[in-house]
Formats: structure tokens, sequence, C-alpha cells
């Protein structure tokens, strides 16, 4: 009976390292910031942020609420949005994994419109949608339906054939090969799929919200590059990424890493 | 119940290996038949038509006399992995097959303790199967097969995979189990020892193509002592016959 040791924990140690890690990088960029729009000329202040000014912009855009409603609505959209692709995707990748027809003739082409950046839809969104809410939402939707359906796809086919194979010998009918051996046996693959699906997402709503729409981290963006404020800009960087991670760590991760312990893997 | 197996032929479009032709075979009703030959004749396709989960090429299946062409589980099998699921722990593992049938909820508590209890893993039954070691895994297997009260058990090769010591444990628990559940056994290995050990019946298969070379009754006392004279007698003369397929099968490899 081997129960397999949980891997690598993070020490408290591990943590401060990397705490110090990034503090003497945040040192390294004031540094180059100071040197090179002062002494050496290499830009201009306006080109270049700097740590003081990152963090006194996320303190004026957290002081006059704009960055928690930017927050609220993108996380809004891009659940809502994932929540759709979710729904189309799964039906698209079961409809592939079903048919080896369609499995032919579908699968490249999924390909090819997930490689395909979302910001290529954003005219798409404006002329059939507008400048409104829906636009936003048919470029996330659209941006991660694709990788959902391959990431279904790619996890059905990678359950070992001899699962299905045993329930087929005790009687397995395909409405319950279905739901007792192809869902579970596919989740954990899935999951691992939905991590990128969800990226994707995430992306596809900072193309959709720089383009069209009112309000939002994406918008917080434009509206920073409009008034050439640099600073700006790079604090909704700092905030598009560490919500993305934040996500990713906290939802994904998590939901992967329970499922593939309770599995043994 | 009986299975006859008539005129039974499989071949395959790209390998000249692994083909069968013209099987024909009644195992019946309660009787213990073992498959052995050199490996690639052939034996695991045989079986996994009579298990429908490959077609044959021609030839006909009859449980009882009624023609058989899909999977059922009237014939429940066995395989060389455990083909436990992951995500269930041993008890529900073994409940499977029966949720499949529709079997009630306290007949599914009934038998999974009565069959997990016949392989001794009735204290194991709340652990994941990634917990256990091999031999259980196989015994939990032959547990799920068992539940589902299939009068034909399927079984490819399942000890294969095992050290020597859990081998002749299972093999001696797998008799057991069928004089007491009088079941209809086909059994595939590349073992003699074990044919000799399990069998009423010994099919010697041929390779290249694969069809039935000789068929052997093993009238020996049971249960047979793998080291008395009888039972050594037995296998040197099984095993002579599927050694000469094995010179032969390497003779035409060395030649092409």
């Amino acid at each position: 009976m081997q129960k397999k040791n949980t891997t690598s924990k993070n020490t408290p140690g591990k943590i401060i390292s990397c705490i110090c890690f990034y503090l003497l990088l945040i040192l390294l960029w004031q540094v180059i910031y100071t040197v090179g729009t002062g002494t050496l000329g290499w830009w201009k202040s306006y080109a270049m942020p700097s740590p003081l000014g990152v963090l006194q912009s996320l303190r004026k855009l957290i002081l006059n609420g704009t960055l928690f409603q930017a927050v609220i609505y993108s996380l809004r959209r891009v659940l809502i949005g994932f929540l759709i692709s979710l729904l189309i995707g799964a039906i698209l990748g079961l409809l592939i994994s079903a048919s080896a027809f369609l499995n032919r003739c579908l699968k490249p082409l999924l390909n090819g419109f997930q490689s395909l950046p979302s910001v290529c839809w954003v005219p798409f969104a404006i002329l059939w949608f507008g400048l409104k809410e829906s636009a936003v939402l048919f470029v996330v939707v659209i941006g991660s339906t694709f990788s959902v359906a391959l990431a279904i796809e790619n996890a059905i086919a990678s359950i070992p054939p001899i699962y299905k194979r045993a329930a087929a010998t005790m009687g397995a009918k395909p409405l319950q090969m279905y739901k007792d051996i192809i869902f579970p046996a596919a989740l954990p693959g899935f999951l691992a799929g939905l991590r990128q699906s969800w990226s994707f997402a995430w992306r596809a709503l900072m193309s959709g919200e720089v383009m069209s729409s009112y309000v939002g981290l994406g918008y917080s963006l434009m509206t920073g590059r409009d008034m050439a404020d640099i600073n700006q800009v790079t604090a909704v960087m700092l905030v598009i990424i560490v919500i993305g991670i934040l996500i990713d760590r906290c939802v994904f991760s998590v939901l992967e890493r329970r499922v593939l312990k309770s599995r043994g893997l | 119940m009986s299975l006859e197996l008539k005129n039974i032929s499989r071949s395959f479009d790209n390998s000249v290996r692994e083909t069968l032709k013209d099987i024909s075979l009644t195992v019946e009703d309660g009787e213990f038949v073992c498959i052995v030959g050199p490996s690639g004749c052939g034996k695991s396709t045989l079986l996994n038509i009579v298990a429908g989960l490959d077609q044959p090429s021609s030839g006909e299946l009859f449980i009882n006399g009624k023609a058989i062409t899909q999977a059922g589980s009237d014939r429940v099998m066995m395989f060389q992995e455990h083909a436990l699921y992951p995500w269930l722990n041993v008890i529900d593992n073994v409940k499977f097959g029966m949720k499949l049938a529709g079997v009630s909820k306290e007949e599914q508590n009934r038998r999974a303790e009565r069959y997990l209890k016949m392989v001794r893993l009735w204290e194991f039954r709340d652990y994941r199967i990634h917990e256990i070691s091999g031999g259980m895994k196989q015994r939990t297997a032959l547990a799920r097969a068992l539940c589902l009260n299939s009068p034909i058990l399927l079984m490819d090769e399942p000890f294969s995979a095992l050290d020597k010591q859990t081998t002749n444990k299972l093999r001696a628990d797998l008799e057991q189990i069928w004089e007491e559940t009088k079941k209809t056994i086909l059994f595939v290995t590349h073992s003699v020892e074990e044919a000799v050990f399990l069998a009423d019946r010994i099919v010697i298969l041929s390779d290249n193509p694969g069809c039935i070379k000789d068929v052997y009754t093993v009238d020996l006392q049971r249960p047979r002592q793998i080291d008395s004279p009888e039972f050594l007698a037995a296998r040197h003369k099984i095993l002579s016959s599927v050694e000469r397929e094995v010179e032969k099968l390497a003779k035409e490899e060395y030649d092409q």
C-alpha cells in the first residue's frame, strides 16, 4: 500500500526567498529607471514607468474606485463569457469525439481558429453587436470556445481504451459509457486543458475591452494610453497579470491537483 | 452455459501476424478451458472475439445455441491489466458492473461483501486503487467480475503481470472459486504450468495462421500439486508441443 508523498510543499523559507527575489527585481527596475532617464538619458521620463510611479497610479486607481469597478466588470464578463464557451465548447468537443468524420473534418479548423488571435474577431464583434457589452462577451466566447472543444476532444481521446473495453464486457450501454466511464476518466485531462482555455478567455477579454467598452481593466489600460500615462498602463497590466495568476492558482490548479491526488497521480 | 465457436477466422488488413484461421471449439457448461500458444498467435484476439470486443472476419459464436455478436455481461472479461477505475475506491469498483446492470442497492452491497470476502479484500474496501498492491488490484478485478454472476468468465492472462507467489495464490483462489460457483471459464495464458494447474482441457494454438493444433484433456485430481510426477509429465507433454510452435516461429522469423 504505497501512499505517495505529496509533491514539494512551499516552506516559509522558499516563500521568503521568492519575495526577496521580487524585491531585488523592483530595486533593479528603480535603478535602471533612475540611471536611464536621468544621467544617461536613454528614455524620456514619460516613456518609462517607475516602481514609485506605478505605485502612485495604483493608489490613485484604488482610491477613486476605478480599479475596483474595472476588476468587477472584467471578472463578470470573463465569467459569463467563459461559462458560455464551456457550454458551446463542450458540445463541439463531444461531437468531434463521437464522430470520426467530424473529427477528421473539423479538428484542423478548430486548431486554426484556436491559434487565431482573438483581436481578429473585434471587427466582427463591433459590426454585429455594436459597442456594447455583448460585443466584449462575443470576443471572450470566441476566444476560448475552440480551446475548450479541443481540451474535451483531447481528454476523451487519451482515455485508456481498457476502461471502455472493461465496461463493455460488463454490459455498459452507450449512455452509461459516457456517464460512468468517459466523463470521469476524461476529467483530469479536461481540467488541465481548461487552465489553458481560461487563459485564452482572459486574454480575449482584454482584446475585447480595449476595443469596445466603457469600463473594465482593458478600458483602464486604454485610458492610460490616451492620457499618455505610462505608469497607469503598467499598473493596470500588473493587475491583469496578478488576477490571471490568482485565478489559475486558486481555482484551476487547486481543482486539478485535488482530482489528480484522489487518483494517486 | 456452453460456448461454441464455429469456424472463427480473423484477418487484419495491415498485418500478417495475429491472424486466426478456422477455429472451432466447444466449451461445456462449467468447464475450465485454457488456451496456450506462442506469443502473437492470436490467443488474445480469440478471447476478444468471444467477449464481443472484436468481430471475426468469418465464423460464428453461440452461447447455449444462440448466436452472439456483441459484448455482454453474460461473458465478463478479466484483462492482463487490472482495468479498475482510479476515480472509484475498491468496493465501488466491485459494484460497478452491478450498477450498470441495475442491480438493487441491497443486492449490490450483499454481493460486494460476499466476493470481497472471498478474495480477502473486505478490510480494504474503502481504499483507493492506487493504494493497493498489484495482486490486490487483480483480486479486486476478479471480485468485480464475479459479482455480475455471469455464467461465463473470460480471462486474458490475468495473473501474468504478478510475482510468482502472488500468482500461485491467485491460481489456487481461482480454482476454489470456480469449484464453488460452477462457472464456465475460458482462460488464456502463456504459462503451460498455469494451464495444467487450472484446466479441464488445454487448447494449443499454433502460430501464423493461428489455428487449433492440439487439445489435451487434463485428467489430474484437484487440487493439483505442481511438483507431483503426474503433473510434471502432463506439463512436459504440453510444453514440448508448444515449444515446437515457438521454434517454428523463430525459424520463420529468422528465414525472412
